[in-house]
């Protein structure tokens, strides 16, 4: 009988290999939006929670918190509560708040949708940092702003405030000290759409006032831009407000966004800019942003922009810690979600890095002329963080 | 003395080989690869093939007139494309990923004495040794002059200024798995040109067996290459190059 030669079982043999290997790729996860999760019991809101964190969240390239270690621990004790009892639903407000509270985003916020928890605050990791933190303060009094400054320290100017129909309230104070440095304060972002507004309003007169000093004086000697205390807004004022100082565009920083699933999978750093509007006049004097521990997001980002200038300053205290700006996660592929059970996890969409390279999320930004919160002071009418912004520019 | 012994039985067993069996050759060709995974709930977001090349080196071992060993050691693009539409378009990213690639498969060939049909399969396996993104993005701080009241938008670079980017891929140890192993099976035809010379055309299918991530996340969505290739090229059959045609 003739022998077979060995070469005359490798093709066979390949094709078993073929076959036998074809089945090592693993599986494609079915991913869910987390708003289509039923919250019918905690397994689901468990889900629905983690794997919008999981695939939403922006900052895990620098967060250390292990989210794997997340769902191995939290996963079992979740499927132990039922949703129908007000003790475990309580029980599950308090895994939120441990599951979240090293995470980096200072933007951080669930806000819950059970009625359950009407009475209980939202859980805001950041805010609960701070309240323990060694250096904590409560925020300037808006009348400090509103009344001790106009009356001690401006020599002219222009105060108002606007109430949006979304409850909000704007507040707002121009003036000049010394006749020749020109000051601006306001509570929020909102400048651009309060002054774009049909009918006159209380910040749009004061806007009015700042803009029109800023154009037609020569003779200012520095200008001092306030924002203690401001909690953010719309990204649309910082071209609105810095874009009428600058001639030529401002490179302050750069954005990325998440671009697919992985928590890794970002988009390259986009440039972020500020850009010159209309009728712009280059501000060559001191240019000094005031800004404190309650500084955040919005007027965070500003303070930064303002000290990328070669004539701007930064006096007051480390801000808050919150730099990712925020929309729709539609638009950049990450950031907020909502679930059945949970009304809004409030994330960034994207990520901030100053033009030095750093991230400042969670760790805020330190000014280059720091002057601590004095409550003292404060009471006594004085403001020295005012004072080391005046004793920069005179 | 011993060294000059080995040198010689080296150069006697690498010449002797060489008139033996051994060819060797260039190949190149179009690629097309396919990322097997999905964008999972992303928002008009989905993930296409892309096109590249290849270029290399053919190394053929004949054990006899049917069966011989290949390996091709090469250059390959294995890049695919991601893409948004709808209110979206305009958004995107080529994946550029270039490999250095060593197939190893049993080359079956059939047919007459010139022109003859060929099999391939075996494994290979591949290292990612470059990147490139190249693409466009809203940038959030590049806002456009506002939509006037009495117009409506049609899409987001309406609202935010397009950044284009082409840069280097920045590798992250943490995802990124740069070691590929796959399998590979291809099929074409070969000419025989005055027993000096072996044109062939082939069309290849690369299949991966390895995620380009490494296992960092629960709920990972894994990324499989599939490779097409289209490819031509040459072999030289050394003994007949150097040594004539006579048998």
């Amino acid at each position: 009988m003739k022998m077979k030669s060995p070469v005359s079982y490798i093709l066979p043999l390949l094709m078993i290999i073929l076959l036998m290997t074809a089945a090592c790729r693993k599986d494609l996860p079915q991913l869910n939006e987390p708003q289509d999760y039923v919250s019918a019991n905690f397994n689901e809101v468990f889900d629905a929670f983690w794997t919008g964190m999981n695939n939403n969240y922006v900052f895990w390239d620098i967060d250390t918190v292990d989210w794997d270690r997340v769902h191995r621990t939290y996963k079992p004790l979740f499927a132990q509560l039922n949703i129908n009892d007000s003790n475990d639903v309580r029980k599950a407000y308090t895994y939120f708040k441990q599951m979240t509270a090293g995470l980096v985003d200072s933007h951080y916020n669930i806000d819950f949708a059970d009625t359950w928890l009407a009475d209980s605050n939202s859980v805001n990791p950041a805010y609960q940092r701070k309240r323990a933190s060694a250096g904590y303060h409560p925020r300037i009094s808006i009348f400090h702003f509103y009344d001790t400054i106009p009356r001690h320290y401006l020599s002219a100017g222009r105060r108002g405030f606007t109430n949006t129909p979304d409850g909000r309230q704007y507040v707002a104070v121009s003036g000049t000290i010394n006749q020749n440095i020109l000051y601006l304060y306001f509570s929020g972002f909102n400048l651009k759409t309060l002054f774009n507004t049909d009918t006159m309003n209380g910040v749009k007169r004061v806007e009015q006032y700042f803009f029109d000093n800023l154009a037609q004086r020569n003779d200012l000697k520095g200008i001092i831009i306030d924002v203690r205390g401001n909690g953010g807004g719309s990204l649309d004022d910082l071209n609105f407000l810095l874009g009428k100082m600058v001639t030529q565009p401002v490179h302050f920083g750069y954005t990325r966004s998440k671009l697919g699933n992985g928590r890794l999978d970002y988009t390259p750093w986009a440039p972020a800019y500020v850009t010159p509007q209309t009728g712009a006049k280059a501000i060559t004097v001191p240019i000094v942003m005031l800004a404190d521990a309650w500084s955040v997001s919005m007027a965070e980002i500003t303070t930064m922009a303002v000290k990328a200038l070669p004539n701007g300053h930064f006096v007051g205290e480390r801000t808050w810690g919150a730099n990712g700006p925020l929309t729709g996660n539609k638009f950049y592929n990450g950031g907020q979600f909502g679930t059945g059970w949970l009304n809004l996890v409030y994330t960034s969409s994207l990520v901030f890095k100053y033009i030095d390279g750093n991230v400042y999320e969670g760790v805020g930004f330190s000014p280059d002329r720091a002057v601590p919160y004095n409550p003292a002071a404060l009471r006594a009418g004085r403001d020295l963080q005012l004072e080391a912004a005046l004793s920069l520019i005179r | 003395m011993k060294k000059q012994l080995l040198l010689f039985a080296t150069f006697f067993l690498l010449t002797h080989t060489v008139r033996a069996q051994f060819e060797i050759g260039v190949s190149g060709g179009y690629v097309n690869n396919y990322v097997h995974t999905n964008a999972g709930y992303r928002a008009f977001t989905q993930y296409h093939q892309y096109s590249g090349f290849t270029a290399g080196l053919v190394l053929q071992y004949r054990f006899n007139d049917w069966l011989a060993i290949q390996a091709d050691p090469s250059y390959i693009r294995k890049s695919y494309e991601l893409r948004r539409d709808h209110f979206f378009d305009g958004i995107y990213q080529y994946n550029l990923n270039g490999y250095l690639q060593l197939p190893l498969m049993a080359h079956f060939s059939f047919g007459g004495q010139k022109l003859r049909g060929f099999v391939n399969a075996g494994g290979y396996g591949a290292y990612w040794i470059s990147g490139r993104v190249k693409g466009a993005m809203a940038n959030v701080f590049s806002s456009n002059p506002d939509v006037p009241d009495d117009e409506q938008t049609s899409d987001f670079f309406r609202y935010n200024t397009a950044y284009h980017y082409d840069e280097k891929y920045t590798f992250d140890s943490r995802r990124d798995r740069r070691m590929e192993w796959g399998l590979v099976a291809g099929g074409g035809v070969e000419y025989l040109l005055h027993k000096r010379f072996r044109f062939f055309a082939e069309a290849r299918y690369y299949y991966s067996l390895t995620d380009q991530q490494k296992n960092y996340m629960i709920n990972q969505v894994p990324r499989y290459n599939d490779t097409y290739v289209l490819q031509a090229g040459c072999l030289f059959n050394l003994r007949h190059l150097f040594h004539g045609d006579a048998e």
